[in-house]
């Protein structure tokens, strides 16, 4: 009974590497090119979020390659713990490291990462073979996440900027769960014996639109990023998201009805 | 604030606070959320396929919160741009209950999909019937709870703001939903074909009840059916933590003197420790009224 994934490796897809490359890469250049663009012209802050969706997207893809070891109810455990090593890194890196401040927030991230996978494996137990490897990734995700959203919101991840209009506001709420819940519930919500990657990571690509969409609506009333792009945006790439999920669900369910009786036995045979 | 003012207010966030705490708990009925879950989730696989909407969004608490702190950041938006509170409020509620139906969409359908090998086909009448009544749930929820945490701004003048509030508001009535409520339909209604107090034997994992009082059995009968007890009950819980929470500070205001904040901390214990000679009570009381369940009975059957 294997309700909470295969309970083993986590097989197909796009190999892992080439999904850390999309999220530090990307999630990197979105925030820098959110936060250097924006001097030019506020409607470049949505550049922040795309970088958020680069990081949300791949730390789906780690909490499913993890949470396939039949982890079940620690997968929205996972995505918390994300966001939770987020948000301490992403603050640290940002109040001291100055233009610096998200690669000084990733590298600290990944320690605490390391940190907490080792504890999980050594100290719990857990005896899961790629968790340090893993939770070094879901932390780095979570920060570039937050990182990302902050930019898109502000313009800039100055830290005082962002201290005043992300943090005092009560914002900072919103990223978390946002954020939090775009990495942990792709997995979730694709939860059986014949989940796949793409699948996975469609849902992904669609949370974490509603994240931009999110960060989009604070927009409006801060000066350093404009709105309407971030909301446009976000709600395209929503749609195609969606609809491409729907097309995968189709191609992946035993049947979909308009409506019907339950399978005979025969049928279940 | 005048005492008898502060009482008035008290009630007001009392009163939207049971109200959330009941659609919030129903809300989690209709999509089979949190503790029943496991269960829907299991069934197809013990070859037991049926017509229950099968949602998990982490659980109640995460995406709870996830709705109401997206509802208080587009209201808290929408105040500082100057619009009237309760359209901030209205508009905040109505953008978080769309989000919350496309997660409530891709949890039932990926779910499922992902139980090809089980032949657990997707009803997509079940997602259309189904997904906005939890909409509408979800909507009330939001709303009652940014309404309390709105009093909580601008007439108590809690340090926080309206967001962070309505993102703990909204784990709280996950954490509470998903504690007192669920326990009516994931133990009593999902397993009425078994004796009521016998717990749920191994042999009846899975074996939840798939048929309706009339046809096949889907999340909005579940509803119906917790509506009569699970559902206000957790409305109760939710609205008495909200009042008597305050309460006691509203009468010992610990900003008058250090003494009434003692005597605000000891009204405090004292009203936990009511409640668990009380619950003891009730306990005691339902044991000898029921009594345990008899292995032997059901040999001698």
């Amino acid at each position: 009974m294997s309700a909470g994934g295969a309970g083993g490796e986590a097989t197909g897809g796009i190999p892992q590497n080439q999904l850390i490359a999309l999220g530090t890469l990307g999630g990197l250049a979105g925030v820098y090119g959110g936060h250097f663009l924006s001097v030019a012209s506020p409607a470049f802050a949505f550049i922040g979020a795309l970088g958020a969706i680069c990081a949300i997207v791949w730390g789906s893809a780690a909490v499913r390659r993890v949470a396939s070891y039949g982890l079940g109810t620690g997968v929205p455990s996972i995505g918390m713990i994300a966001l939770g090593m987020g948000v301490v890194a992403s603050m640290f890196g940002l109040a001291v490291g100055g233009i610096a401040g998200p690669i000084v927030a990733f590298i600290i991230a990944s320690i605490i990462g390391l940190v907490v996978g080792v504890l999980a494996n050594k100290v719990l137990g857990m005896g899961i073979p790629i968790m340090e490897q893993s939770m070094t990734e879901i932390a780095g995700a979570g920060t570039l996440t937050i990182i990302g959203l902050s930019v898109a919101m502000t313009g800039t991840f100055m830290f005082d900027a962002v201290l005043e209009t992300v943090v005092a506001t009560g914002y900072i709420a919103v990223i978390f769960i946002a954020g939090g819940m775009a990495i942990l519930h792709p997995f979730n919500a694709n939860l059986g014996p014949d989940e796949k990657q793409d699948r996975t990571l469609m849902t992904a690509l669609e949370k974490g639109a509603i994240a931009m969409v999110i960060a989009g609506i604070v927009a409006t009333v801060v000066d350093g990023a404009s709105a309407v792009p971030s909301i446009l945006i976000g709600v395209f790439i929503w749609y195609i998201a969606f609809s491409k999920y729907v097309k995968l669900v189709h191609r992946d369910a035993y049947k979909v009805l308009g409506t019907g009786l339950l399978p005979t036995e025969e049928e279940l045979e | 604030m005048e005492p008898l003012m502060g009482m008035g207010v008290l009630a007001l966030m009392g009163a939207a606070a049971t109200i959330a705490g009941t659609t919030e708990d129903l809300e989690s009925d209709v999509g089979s959320q949190s503790n029943p879950n496991s269960q829907v989730q299991l069934a197809p696989q013990m070859m037991y396929p049926h017509r229950i909407y099968n949602k998990a969004i982490s659980g109640e608490p995460p995406s709870n919160a996830l709705i109401c702190a997206i509802g208080g950041t587009v209201a808290s938006v929408l105040m500082t741009a100057g619009l009237s509170v309760i359209f901030a409020i209205a508009i905040g509620a109505l953008i978080a209950t769309a989000v919350h139906g496309t997660y409530c969409i891709t949890a039932y359908m990926g779910r499922t999909a992902s139980q090809k090998r089980f032949r657990q086909p997707i009803y997509l009448d079940i997602l259309r019937s189904h997904t906005p009544v939890m909409m509408g749930y979800a909507f009330i929820t939001t709303f009652c709870i940014l309404v309390v945490s709105y009093i909580m701004v601008a007439v108590l003048a809690h340090p926080f703001p309206l967001t962070l509030l309505a993102f703990i508001w909204g784990i709280t009535v996950g954490a509470i939903g998903s504690s007192t409520g669920d326990v009516h339909y994931g133990a009593e209604r999902e397993f009425q074909n078994v004796e009521f107090g016998s717990g749920l034997n191994a042999a009846n994992s899975g074996n939840i009840v798939r048929k309706a009082e009339s046809g096949l059995r889907n999340g909005i009968d579940n509803s119906w059916f917790c509506a009569k007890f699970g559902g206000p009950v957790t409305g109760l819980a939710f609205g008495m933590t909200v009042f008597l929470s305050g309460w006691v500070t509203a009468v010992f205001n610990p900003a008058l003197s250090l003494t009434m904040g003692w005597l605000s901390v000891a009204a405090g214990v004292i009203l936990v420790l009511l409640m668990i000679i009380w619950n003891r009570k009730i306990e005691v009381a339902a044991r000898k009224a029921f009594g345990p369940y008899k292995e032997e009975e059901e040999v001698a059957a």
